[in-house]
C-alpha cells in the first residue's frame, strides 16, 4: 500500500446534479397528464477521496450510483456543480488542458478506436492528438501493443478484433501519451474471464512498474478485490465506505459469526437481542447453524456475542462450535448498498 | 503547432482510409465524374446545339453555367457543414468524440484541423473533376488563379464559422443533427440561386443576402468563373480584379462575423454540454 498522504488526485466535496426535462408526462401521484416536468437527479453528492501516486483505487457502486459521473468530472468531461477536483495540484476546471496531458481515460464501451484503422494506426492517430510524435510515438506504440498482448494484431483492422482486444487497445490509446493517471471506467465489463484477468494483470503491472495512479470503476468484485489497494463504495451519489481493501474486508469479517448447533435455532429470540443486525438459518454438512451479523462497534459487538451465547444456553442448544465468517467484497458491497438495489 | 499536428493526423487517417477502401473511393470519383459530366459538359463548351439546349432549359447559357457552379459550391458547403453536424453526431455515437474531447489540444483545434483537411480534399477532388470533365468535352477554362484561390479560402472560412455554430448546437442538442440536414439543403439552394442581381433589389434584400453565409462567396465565385473569364482574345480586355468587386468586402466581413459568432457559440455550447454532462456522448 502506498502512502495515502501523497494526494496525487484529490476530490473534495464534489457535487453534480442533472436536470431531466419531460414533456407530456403522466404524473404518477395524481394520474394527470402534465405539459412539462423538471426533475433533479443528484448524481454525486459531496464525494471526498484522494488517490496517491502508484495507487490503484477502486470505485464500486450499483448502476446509477455516480461512478461514471465522478470519472468524467475527474477528466473534465463533466463540469461539477460544487467542490474541487485536483490532479497533481492542478484544479481540473481551471487547468483542464494541462490536466488532460497527465490523464488517460478509458470510458465504458469499446468503440473508442477507429474501426477501419489498425491498432498501430489508431495509436499513431491518437498519439498525434495527444502531442506525441515521431520516433517516440513509433517506439511507444510498439511497446504498448507488445505489453498489452496485441503485438501480432497490430496490423489487423480493429473491426476484425474481438471485444477483449478492442478493450486492450482502448487502454493502449489511453496510455499513448504516457499519462501519470489512468481512469478506467468498467474496463472488464462484457469480457470473458481470461480477458478480464489479463487486463487486471496488466493494470497491476503498469502501476507497480511504471508508478501510475489508477482509478478503476467496476462491477466485478473479484477483479476489484484482487486489483485495488483501496476501495470506495458509492451509493446514490454518496461515498458510503472508503478504506484499504484488506481493512475493509477485515472490518466486515469481524461482524459475522457462525454458531454451529445441534438443532435449528429460534431466529426471533436472537434477532431481538441488542447489537444483533440480522440472523439467518443455514444448513451445513455439520448440521444447522445460526449466522449472526453484529454491529461493528467492538463494545456493542462484545455484549451482543455474550447475549447470543446466553440465549442459546437458555434454550438448551448444544453449541458445537463458533467461527468468524470471512467476508468477500461482494457481500460487503451488498450489505452497504442493499437498500438501493 | 497543435493545429498542424492534428491536421497531420487527419490527413494520414484520410489517406489510409482512402487507400484501404479504394473501391469505395474509385466508385465515389466515378460517380462524381459522371454527375459533373452531365451537369457541366453541356455548358462548358460553346457547341451550338448544347448552347441552344441550355438556352431552351435555363433561358440563357450563363444561367445554366451559374446553376452548375452553384451546384458545385453547394456541394462544398453541404460537405463542410455536414462534417460539423452529422459528423459530430456520428462520432458521438461511436465514442470517438469523447476521445477528441479528451485531447489536450481542445475541441476547437481538433475540428478546425478536421474541417481544413475535409475542405482541402473537397477542393482538390472538385477541381480535378471539373478539369477532367472540361478536358473530356474539349472545353477550356480561363480564370484568375489568385483571386479564385483567395475566394475559395474565404468561402471555406465563411462556412467554417457557420459550421462551428451548427456544430456547437449539435454538441448540446444532438437532435439538431437532423434539422441540420434541412439547413444544409438550404445552403445548397442558396449557393445555386445566389446571383449578383439579388444585391440590386433594394437595401433590405441586399442586407439579407449579405447576412447569409456562403451568399457573397457564391456570388463572387460565379462572377470570377463566369463573368470575369473569357476565351483568349474574347473578353479579357474587360478583366476586373476580383479584389475590387463589392462582394469581396462583404465576404471578408461575413467571414469575420460568422467565424467569431461560430467559435463563440461553439465554445459556449461546449461548456453548456459539459455542465449538462452530455459532452461527447449521444
Amino acid at each position: 500500500m502506498s502512502d495515502t498522504s501523497d494526494k496525487f488526485i484529490e476530490l473534495a466535496n464534489l457535487k453534480k446534479s442533472f436536470v431531466l426535462r419531460n414533456f407530456f408526462v403522466k404524473d404518477e401521484d395524481t394520474g394527470k397528464r402534465r405539459l412539462y416536468r423538471k426533475t433533479f437527479v443528484h448524481a454525486v453528492q459531496g464525494v471526498d477521496f484522494s488517490i496517491a501516486r502508484g495507487e490503484i483505487f477502486g470505485l464500486l457502486g450499483p448502476n446509477g450510483a455516480g461512478k461514471t459521473t465522478t470519472v468524467k468530472m475527474l477528466s473534465g468531461l463533466v463540469k461539477p456543480d460544487g467542490g474541487h477536483v485536483t490532479v497533481d495540484g492542478l484544479e481540473v476546471e481551471r487547468y483542464r488542458q494541462k490536466v488532460l496531458r497527465k490523464v488517460g481515460v478509458v470510458l465504458e464501451g469499446t468503440r473508442t478506436s477507429i474501426w477501419p484503422l489498425t491498432p498501430l494506426e489508431n495509436l499513431a492517430y491518437y498519439g498525434n492528438l495527444k502531442n506525441v510524435k515521431g520516433a517516440v510515438l513509433k517506439e511507444r506504440s510498439n511497446r504498448l501493443l507488445d505489453f498489452i498482448g496485441l503485438k501480432d494484431k497490430k496490423n489487423v483492422e480493429v473491426r476484425h478484433l474481438s471485444r477483449g482486444q478492442k478493450q486492450k487497445l482502448a487502454i493502449c490509446i489511453a496510455m499513448i501519451a504516457d499519462p501519470q493517471v489512468l481512469l478506467l471506467d468498467e474496463p472488464t465489463t462484457g469480457l470473458d474471464v481470461q480477458s478480464a484477468r489479463a487486463i487486471k494483470d496488466k493494470i497491476i503491472e503498469m502501476t507497480r512498474e511504471h508508478g501510475k495512479s489508477v482509478l478503476v470503476t467496476t462491477h466485478d468484485m473479484h477483479v476489484a478485490q484482487e486489483l485495488c489497494d483501496r476501495i470506495g463504495i458509492i451509493d446514490k451519489g454518496k461515498l458510503v465506505a472508503c478504506k484499504p481493501t484488506q481493512e475493509l474486508l477485515g472490518n466486515f469479517s469481524e461482524q459475522v459469526y457462525v454458531f454451529q448447533l445441534d438443532r435449528e435455532p429460534e431466529l426471533a429470540a436472537l434477532q431481538a437481542l441488542p447489537g444483533v443486525l440480522s440472523v439467518e438459518r443455514e444448513l451445513t454438512v455439520d448440521g444447522p447453524a445460526a449466522v449472526v451479523s453484529l454491529q461493528p462497534d467492538s463494545e456493542v459487538r462484545s455484549r451482543a456475542l455474550y447475549a447470543v451465547v446466553e440465549t442459546l444456553a437458555r434454550g438448551s442448544f448444544e453449541l458445537r462450535g463458533i467461527s468468524q465468517r470471512q467476508q468477500n467484497l461482494e457481500s460487503i458491497f451488498l450489505q452497504l448498498t442493499t437498500s438501493s438495489i | 503547432m497543435s493545429f498542424l499536428l492534428v491536421m497531420k493526423a487527419e490527413i494520414v487517417q484520410a489517406l489510409i482510409i482512402m487507400r484501404r477502401y479504394w473501391f469505395r473511393t474509385i466508385i465515389g470519383m466515378v460517380m462524381g465524374y459522371g454527375m459533373l459530366l452531365v451537369l457541366i459538359a453541356g455548358f462548358m463548351v460553346s457547341r451550338k446545339e448544347v448552347t441552344d439546349m441550355a438556352v431552351g432549359r435555363f433561358g440563357d447559357a450563363e444561367s445554366a453555367t451559374n446553376f452548375v457552379l452553384g451546384f458545385i459550391i453547394g456541394m462544398f458547403a453541404f460537405g463542410i457543414v455536414g462534417m460539423f453536424t452529422q459528423g459530430i453526431q456520428g462520432m458521438a455515437s461511436t465514442g470517438v468524440l469523447e476521445q477528441l474531447c479528451l485531447s489536450p489540444h481542445g475541441l476547437i483545434t481538433n475540428f478546425l484541423a478536421r474541417s481544413t483537411v475535409a475542405g482541402i480534399t473537397t477542393c482538390l477532388s472538385s477541381s480535378f473533376m471539373v478539369w477532367l470533365v472540361t478536358e473530356t468535352v474539349g472545353g477550356q477554362l480561363y480564370f484568375d488563379g489568385l483571386a479564385l484561390a483567395s475566394v475559395l479560402v474565404l468561402t471555406f472560412i465563411n462556412l467554417l464559422g457557420f459550421g462551428f455554430m451548427m456544430g456547437g448546437l449539435v454538441l448540446v442538442f444532438k437532435q439538431v443533427g437532423q434539422v441540420a440536414i434541412l439547413i444544409r439543403m438550404g445552403l445548397f439552394a442558396l449557393a445555386i440561386f445566389a446571383k449578383e442581381e439579388l444585391l440590386h433589389k433594394g437595401w433590405a434584400m441586399a442586407t439579407f443576402v449579405h447576412a447569409l453565409p456562403i451568399a457573397d462567396a457564391a456570388i463572387l465565385l460565379k462572377w470570377i468563373l463566369i463573368s470575369n473569364q473569357g476565351r483568349e482574345g474574347d473578353n479579357m480586355e474587360n478583366y476586373v480584379s476580383a479584389f475590387q468587386h463589392p462582394s469581396m468586402f462583404f465576404l471578408i466581413l461575413s467571414c469575420v462575423v460568422w467565424t467569431g459568432l461560430g467559435m463563440t457559440c461553439f465554445k459556449l455550447m461546449e461548456n453548456w454540454s459539459r455542465a449538462k454532462g452530455t459532452l461527447g456522448t449521444y
